[in-house]
């Protein structure tokens, strides 16, 4: 399981993954966890080049900065 | 009359504005909220012979008070106690939109909920049982459309049921699992020590175990011993369940939500690839994103330069010969037609009071001077109404949000993230508008950076000036069209640089802010709002500036018009007070090439409204044309050159200064903005025209 624990920068446009930890500070890990991007919850890329990740969770459009997309730790789902 | 007080509440994009505006039909009264700039939207509408009254809260994702917006909303609800609030939540994304609802539901319980784009969620195929929602709220729920008017009339019904006490409700209980021990252990010593006891007990309780800081605050001003004690629970709590009390209850809350779509919700069919898909594959592009983002701001702002001013079309019929036609599109613009009906009125005025036996200069005085200012004042409101359409309509299509995050990556390198990119964008319409637009930001230091880099972008006035400079100073379209654009794209790299160097230097922070941000569904902008919220905003500024302008216009007046010898009644500018000091000045614009007193003045009017500088050249050369005007005074190539960059930086007009203080409220930081530009316009005029006179130009 570990094999695959993967940032979510590292996520090719249309893969899943379930989020297991978000390494932020406090008052960001409450904004992302509002938001809905809460450990245990599945979330599905959009778009990932250069810029922001975009991903969908809980039904939502979401744009991630590359910074806090690195420090969101995902299980990919096959 | 009965009067109800209801407060409006949601998070962002669910259509609460558009709610907010088809109940109260327009009749809105905006002002900022107490202590800060955001602004506090009230309307009022009748049923059934209730006045209701309405209040907009800020559109918040939860109520934490982790910003301002947050902190608002919850002390509004807790300090006014409404008869009602109407929690706004989006039938299309249950999952998302009911978290701010329980958190709503958790803090005040007289609450209708308003079901709003149930249009759109049945047209997707997702279903909603609306009772039994209910009963799982505890409180009415009514399916609503807001942008086709639909439900409102039962929506109404049920404030006023609520509001009157003709419905039983329900409280909402989250079941916080391994929590629970220690929120009623915490409910217990507030209530024995009647504590915090404006807010629901059990509510205080949860969000002191999240670690609230507002509300931990208060608690120790009010009982510091006791406040110890939550703290040390709260870390009880941490360690016996292993994980951050803060998390557990945001998960229960989601846990609930998910129980409650689960049973409530059921979906037909999946929607097809929608519009949405279809346009993120463009506007999400590494390529065609910003392509696209920039393309499709250059062409909203070619139309607001075209009805405002006439420009590119007027200049682009010119050259095809059509002189005619470019005159006609120029005077039936919007500034020419108020620049004409002023210009008429000011001589209606003249020729009314003269035969009446006032003296000259009281009918100058009221004809040029008060007349004048308020032409002025007139002519920044078509350009703040056609900036704010433009917001309203990027905001409320999902496109706005779309080109902040294409553009992203580019910003990233000057410490800014992708929203810095509206701000710039709507500068190009008014640096008001620009200053105003920052407060969307969620970065405070990005806020103030951007607010205070905008205004080097220019406005439509000094477009304005910056036409009349290369036409008067240029023959060869080419060589005109080649200043206007350079001063643009040096502008846009002076934005970006200006923003690195504040925040190196002022703020000493270099990384730049994390984007979050939600990418609301595409949709066609309701015109209802976006007028609404354009005219709205601009109100809010003629109310603000107004004054300020109309005071200095006359203030400009006397200078141009009285000297040491009293009233110049044959307009002999030279003798004025404004050329005394234009004199003052010119020590400094001779550095630039331009040692004329009349360049000087200019330069001083132009602090009032850019467009004052041609309206200066006008008036001390007689020539009713800028260009004529500029011409007679002799400008070269080289001075219109110098002339351009000193008018584009030397100092954000009076209006923007007001705009910036009252957004950055350190006064310093003003003075700071201003020095900036001063010494950008000294240095890039400066060396533009020294190079030149190397190089043999005059």
């Amino acid at each position: 399981m570990d094999g695959n624990l993967l940032p979510l920068i590292a996520l090719r446009p249309g893969q899943r993954g379930r989020i297991i930890t978000m390494n932020v500070g406090r008052g960001k890990a409450r904004r992302l966890m509002e938001l809905g991007l809460l450990p245990g919850e599945v979330v599905e890329v959009i778009s990932n080049s250069l810029g922001p990740v975009v991903l969908r969770v809980r039904g939502m459009t979401l744009a991630l900065g590359r910074n806090v997309a690195s420090r969101v730790w995902v299980e990919v789902i096959p | 009359m009965s009067e109800v007080l209801v407060a409006l509440a949601g998070s962002p994009n669910v259509g609460k504005s558009t709610l907010f505006n088809r109940i109260t039909g327009g009749d809105v009264h905006v002002a900022n909220w107490p202590g800060v700039t955001l602004q506090r939207a009230e309307g009022r509408t009748e049923h059934h012979g209730v006045v209701l009254r309405i209040v907009d809260l800020p559109g918040t994702y939860s109520l934490s008070a982790q910003d301002i917006g947050e902190r608002i909303a919850r002390e509004f609800i807790v300090e006014e106690k409404p008869d009602v609030i109407v929690i706004v939540v989006d039938a299309t994304s249950l999952e998302k939109s009911l978290y701010f609802a329980v958190m709503a539901l958790e803090l005040y319980q007289k609450a209708v909920i308003a079901l709003n784009m149930m249009d759109a969620a049945e047209k997707r195929g997702i279903h909603i049982d609306i009772e039994g929602l209910e009963s799982k709220l505890g409180v009415p729920v009514v399916p609503v459309s807001a942008l086709k008017g639909i439900g409102l009339g039962v929506l109404l019904d049920r404030i006023l049921d609520v509001a009157q006490g003709r419905m039983r409700i329900l409280p909402l209980k989250v079941d916080y699992n391994g929590l629970e021990p220690f929120i009623h252990e915490v409910e217990r010593l507030l209530r024995e020590r009647g504590i915090l006891k404006k807010y629901p007990c059990r509510w205080a309780a949860v969000r002191l175990l999240e670690g609230d800081e507002v509300l931990l605050d208060e608690l120790s001003k009010e009982d510091p011993e006791l406040a110890g004690k939550v703290r040390s629970i709260r870390e009880r709590a941490r360690i016996e369940l292993g994980e951050d009390p803060e998390r557990i209850a945001i998960s229960s809350r989601y846990s609930l939500i998910d129980e409650i779509v689960s049973s409530t919700v059921t979906r037909v069919r999946l929607a097809a690839p929608t519009l949405t898909e279809k346009l993120d594959q463009l506007m999400l592009h590494p390529v065609t994103g910003p392509i696209s983002s920039v393309l499709l701001i250059l062409f909203t702002f070619f139309l607001i330069f075209a009805v405002n001013t006439g420009f590119p079309l007027n200049i682009l019929f010119d050259h095809m010969g059509y002189t005619e036609l470019a005159a006609l599109i120029e005077e039936y613009s919007l500034s020419g037609i108020l620049g004409s009906f002023f210009d008429w009125l000011s001589s209606a005025i003249s020729d009314w009071l003269t035969p009446m036996g006032y003296a000259d200069w009281l009918v100058g005085l009221i004809s040029d001077g008060i007349i004048g200012s308020i032409g002025t004042l007139a002519s920044f409101i078509p350009l703040l109404l056609m900036a704010y359409v433009f917001l309203g309509a990027m905001q409320d299509s999902g496109l706005f949000p779309r080109a902040a995050v294409s553009l992203d990556n580019l910003f990233r390198r000057f410490g800014l993230s992708g929203r810095a990119f509206f701000p710039a964008a709507l500068g190009m319409g008014c640096s008001v508008a620009a200053v105003v637009s920052t407060r969307a930001m969620d970065d405070d230091r990005e806020r103030m950076v951007t607010s205070m880099a905008s205004p080097l972008i220019p406005c439509q006035a000094r477009l304005l000036v910056l036409l009349a400079l290369a036409s008067a100073a240029f023959t060869n379209p080419l060589e005109q069209s080649a200043l206007t654009v350079s001063v643009y794209l040096l502008s846009f790299v002076l934005y970006l640089l200006t923003s690195k160097l504040l925040n190196k230097f002022l703020f000493k922070v270099e990384y730049a802010p994390d984007l979050v941000m939600e990418l609301p569904p595409y949709h066609r902008p309701s015109l209802r709002v976006i007028w609404w919220y354009a005219r709205s905003n601009t109100e809010h500024f003629v109310k603000k500036a107004g004054l300020l302008i109309f005071v200095l216009g006359v203030v400009t007046w006397f200078l141009l018009n009285f000297g040491p010898t009293g009233y110049l009644s044959q307009g002999d500018i030279s003798k004025s007070y404004a050329a005394i000091l234009g004199n003052l000045l010119t020590p400094v614009t001779s550095l630039i090439g331009l040692p004329d007193w009349k360049y000087a003045l200019a330069f001083e009017v132009g602090f009032v409204a850019k467009e004052g500088l041609l309206i200066t050249f006008s008036s001390i050369t007689g020539a009713a044309d800028p260009v004529e005007a500029l011409r007679s005074m002799g400008i070269t190539p080289l001075k219109a050159v110098s002339m351009a960059l000193a008018m584009n930086y030397y100092v954000p007009c009076l209006a923007t200064v007001a705009a910036l203080f009252s957004e950055l409220r350190i006064g310093k930081y003003v003075l700071l903005t201003v020095a900036i530009e001063i010494a950008l316009a000294l240095l890039l005029a400066g060396t533009a025209y020294w190079v030149g006179i190397l190089m043999g130009f005059s």
